[in-house]
């Protein structure tokens, strides 16, 4: 018992129109496929933890309520490079660049 | 490309280079999706002129390099390491053992049986 194809063709309508999807009896390529995917660029960039907060940003949170932060690892920072310079070992001084329209 | 990276630093985690690098390319692909999705869908849909989709291939290939997804690598959060990357933690193999055995990893334990 075969069914001729142009009744098919009525079901394959109702059925695309009860569930909205496109009717598309030769199996053109329309590339609604494409259009079908979900964007995964904001899956991807959030992939590494974003900064919340530095240390300055801390710091001036505190500072309307008079509490001073004080950030160790800047001050060690700083004294090795004090000690570096009172030993004459520190980084040299940055060149007065007068001659730069010369180049 | 400098031009894709941010003017501040807007990582908390390790960085490098590479990893900001990579950071700039994430962003890139994020914004241009759409247009790349555009593109793709004129490029497949074989009702349109021949001509137009050639223009689409065309345009598409010549996108910054940046805003492609095959450019995106996963790399470790630690240590910035590319090969041997667990995507489930972001971390690289090694990483991932010293984390889990400091438990620093909640569900994650040693096997033995």
């Amino acid at each position: 018992m075969s069914v001729p194809r142009a009744r098919l063709l009525d079901l394959m309508r109702a059925r695309c129109e009860l569930f909205a999807t496109t009717f598309n009896p030769e199996g053109i390529r329309t590339g609604n496929k494409i259009l079908r995917q979900r964007l995964k660029g904001p899956a991807l960039a959030s992939y590494y933890p974003r900064k919340i907060m530095t240390f300055r940003d801390f710091q001036k949170e505190f500072k309307p309520l008079e509490l001073e932060v004080e950030n160790e690892e800047e001050l060690d920072r700083l004294e090795h490079i004090a000690a570096l310079k009172a030993r004459g070992k520190g980084a040299p001084k940055k060149k007065k660049t007068k001659d730069v329209k010369k180049k | 490309m400098s031009m894709f990276r941010a003017k501040k630093l807007d990582l908390g985690c390790f960085t490098n280079i590479k990893i900001i690098r990579d950071h700039s390319k994430r962003k890139a692909f994020a914004a241009a999706e759409p247009e790349r999705q555009a593109l793709r869908y004129i490029i497949r849909n074989t009702t349109l002129p021949a001509r137009t989709r050639a223009i689409a291939q065309l345009q598409l290939t010549q996108m910054h390099c940046y805003t492609r997804p095959t450019q995106i690598r996963n790399r470790c959060i630690l240590g910035g390491k590319g090969r041997g990357i667990l995507s489930d933690f972001k971390m690289s193999r090694y990483n991932f053992r010293l984390q889990a055995l400091a438990g620093n990893l909640p569900g994650v334990k040693k096997a033995s049986w």
